[in-house]
């Protein structure tokens, strides 16, 4: 907290001289009177506390770990990167407020994204008014790209909607007997948790397969059983679960409790999760999930991505920490082939314009969107496969394959 | 809904029934006895859940051993928080300052809940936390019982007490009639300390059987308080074994609705029982006068 608030007075400070400078320097081109050793100061809320504070802080150590990396090989543009992160308690009307004062008055360079959708939408918004460049690496659901912004992207590889592509695809695949005829859904009542479960229901629905339970439950839902009675009572051969992280696991261990063996079990968000199996013991067999990450994957500058955070952190990035760095380095691609980062609408725009045009190699693989910032790729499905959580699909870069029907859990 | 779904969800009904009334008679034995509305008693229960998974953490061993620990370090500090805090505020507004003095002891467990171990969701995982018994197309998860165990045996021991020992009829008379209490020699002061103290000490039970099956974090108990409040309105303020009948009546028919209704609103029926105990019969369904009877 102090040193957040002593780096805040710091770059106030900075942006002060910076202004005062910008006001005596002959306006010439807007941008070009910030010097070349000047750093480039980069503006982020992200919910450090409330209810959002752990991915945000798996979002602050990717933005970190991202600066710190590109600091150490020489900056951006050949100048330092420096992040002004400031938290917004998990808050939707604060978020808003912190864009528009890092953006006005401490007059950042460049903004990054928050954590969620909830705090996604205000903020892309506040950038949208201010002409910014907005890419962000957590907002996923599909209303983030309904709101009309033209300056946002998602800096992952696909929106909650496509995350089971593969396995959807995997799924119809199969021959008939093999293939599950009836699915339970239950999905925390969140616009992320739903997309990606839905998008995998909606896919098997149409082709034929019978959604026999399909409950929403309220985020702060601690009792899970009466939902797993429900889903242990329909015997449903696929279980599709949309969950964040304890939610996931008490509807698991509920389902345990009451002997419910499903032939496949596709959860999303919690068993991504490094604690997941810590949590659940040694009944992970088999379970299936969406991931937009995984250090393993075999993209060119993700094993240097994992280099970098492992010598800083002692363990492997997760999934928050790779979606932050990635959003970083799709602002620097369009930095560089730009050749400028400043405020200025000018600069802003180019930036906005290359990255609508462009592929940006990145550590979950390459990159490009379309008109309102959704990702063209879909999600690797992970397997826990001999009780390490290994990718299964697509083939091409399977580490593992994929096991069905599902062991006993 | 199915046979087996409705004897399934009837069971969980009942078992989370008697969790939820393990919680709730702390809550009403310090409204009984003291006028005390104790909106800590969930962030005690959660106290208590940490300290479980933090001993089974470092110790390895059971959590249920934490107990040993837990209820008489609970039943030190419940005494204490009477003595020294709560008996500090004016009678005349002791219900009322009671709710501001509490929050704010609350608040304070929960903060220091995030400082000592972060926000992070932590769970306890034993052998048994997803073994059941099977009885008749019903599983009964063995943690579930366990908890429900807890709850009966604490909920007995708390009626014994109050009903047979002399220390529980000086409570009673306490409660009742502080000052003629005082005038045949009870030491009403010492006794509404001792009444404390119990009343947390269910709360290091409580919290403890909560630990055994549901992930934890520091602001977790704000989602417990509300639906204990209502089960200690809808039983009767004061009463034990009206929260007790309140909260099975009200756990079987939150697990029922569940089916037809969703979570969402099945969450609601401890709301709607409060509302309608309220305006029909606000001194509660099964506690007669307020706070007269245990």
């Amino acid at each position: 907290m102090r040193a957040t608030r002593g780096l805040t007075v710091a770059v106030i400070g900075a942006t002060t001289a910076l202004t005062l400078s910008a006001c005596l320097a002959s306006p010439d081109q807007s941008g070009e009177t910030a010097g070349p050793d000047d750093p480039i100061v980069v503006g982020v809320s992200l919910p450090l506390t409330g209810d959002f504070a752990e991915p945000g802080k798996g979002v602050q150590r990717g933005y970190e770990a991202w600066a710190a990396h590109v600091n150490e090989n020489g900056g951006l543009l050949g100048r330092q990167v420096e992040l002004v992160i400031v938290d917004d308690q998990s808050n939707a009307d604060r978020v808003a407020s912190d864009y528009e004062r890092l953006i006005n008055q401490d007059g950042v360079d460049l903004v990054f994204g928050p954590f969620s959708t909830r705090l996604v939408v205000p903020a892309a918004q506040v950038a949208q008014d201010y002409g910014f460049l907005f890419v962000e690496p957590a907002g996923a659901a599909a209303e983030v790209f309904e709101q009309g912004f033209t300056n946002l992207f998602y800096a992952a590889p696909a929106i909650a909607d496509d995350h089971y592509a593969h396995l959807a695809e995997y799924i119809l695949a199969l021959p008939t007997g093999e293939r599950p005829e009836t699915i339970a859904v239950a999905s925390m009542d969140d616009p992320f948790a739903q997309g990606t479960a839905y998008g995998l229901r909606d896919a098997l629905a149409a082709e034929g397969i019978e959604v026999v339970v399909d409950e929403v439950y309220p985020p702060n839902t601690t009792d899970f059983s009466g939902i797993a009675a429900e889903i242990a009572d329909s015997e449903a051969d696929l279980l599709i679960v949309g969950s964040q992280y304890q939610d996931g696991v008490n509807l698991v261990v509920a389902l345990q409790q009451q002997g419910y063996q499903p032939e496949m079990a596709a959860i999303s968000g919690a068993p991504t999760n490094a604690e997941f199996p810590a949590a659940i013991g040694e009944k992970t067999e088999g379970i299936l999930a969406p991931t937009g990450y995984t250090p393993t994957a075999p993209y060119p500058s993700n094993q240097e991505f994992v280099e970098a955070y492992e010598a800083e952190h002692g363990t492997p990035p997760a999934e928050d920490e790779a979606n932050a760095w990635t959003t970083g380095q799709v602002v620097a691609a369009a930095v560089e082939a730009v050749g400028c980062a400043d405020p200025s609408p000018e600069c802003q725009t180019q930036l906005i314009d290359w990255l609508h045009s462009n592929e940006v190699e990145t550590v979950v693989g390459a990159l490009s969107w379309d008109a309102e910032g959704r990702p063209q790729s879909a999600h690797l499905i992970q397997q826990y496969v001999d009780g390490e959580i290994k990718i299964v699909l697509p083939e091409d870069v399977a580490e593992a394959e994929l096991i069905h029907p599902k062991p006993e859990w | 809904m199915t046979g087996d779904l409705f004897a399934q969800s009837l069971v969980l009904g009942i078992l989370l029934g008697g969790l939820y009334a393990l919680l709730a008679a702390g809550l009403t034995l310090y409204f009984g006895v003291m006028r005390v509305v104790m909106i800590a008693h969930s962030a005690f229960l959660i106290l208590a859940a940490y300290l479980a998974w933090y001993f089974h953490e470092t110790s390895g061993l059971d959590p249920l051993l934490s107990l040993v620990i837990t209820v008489p370090l609970f039943f030190v500090v419940g005494y204490g928080m009477q003595r020294f805090l709560v008996s500090r505020l004016r009678p005349i507004s002791l219900t009322t300052m009671s709710v501001l003095l509490t929050f704010a002891v609350a608040l304070t467990i929960e903060g220091l809940l995030g400082f000592v171990w972060s926000g992070t969701q932590r769970r306890v995982q034993l052998d048994y936390s997803s073994a059941s018994i099977e009885l008749g197309g019903v599983s009964i998860a063995v943690v579930k019982l366990i908890a429900f165990a807890l709850a009966a045996i604490s909920l007995g021991a708390l009626y014994l007490i109050l009903r047979k020992t002399s220390f529980g009829r000086a409570l009673r008379a306490t409660t009742q009639h502080p000052e003629a209490a005082r005038l045949v020699g009870i030491d009403t002061d010492r006794v509404a300390g001792l009444g404390f103290g119990l009343g947390l000490a269910t709360a290091a039970i409580g919290g403890t059987a909560l630990a055994l099956d549901y992930t934890i974090y520091p602001s977790l108990h704000w989602h417990w308080i509300g639906p204990l409040m209502a089960i200690i309105v809808v039983g009767g303020l004061g009463s034990i074994p009206g929260a007790a009948i309140a909260a099975l009546l009200l756990g079987v028919a939150a697990s029922l609705l569940q089916v037809p209704l969703g979570t969402t609103w099945a969450q609601t029926v401890f709301y709607l029982a409060l509302f309608v105990t309220l305006m029909i019969r606000p001194q509660g369904f099964f506690g007669g006068r307020l706070a007269q009877r245990f």
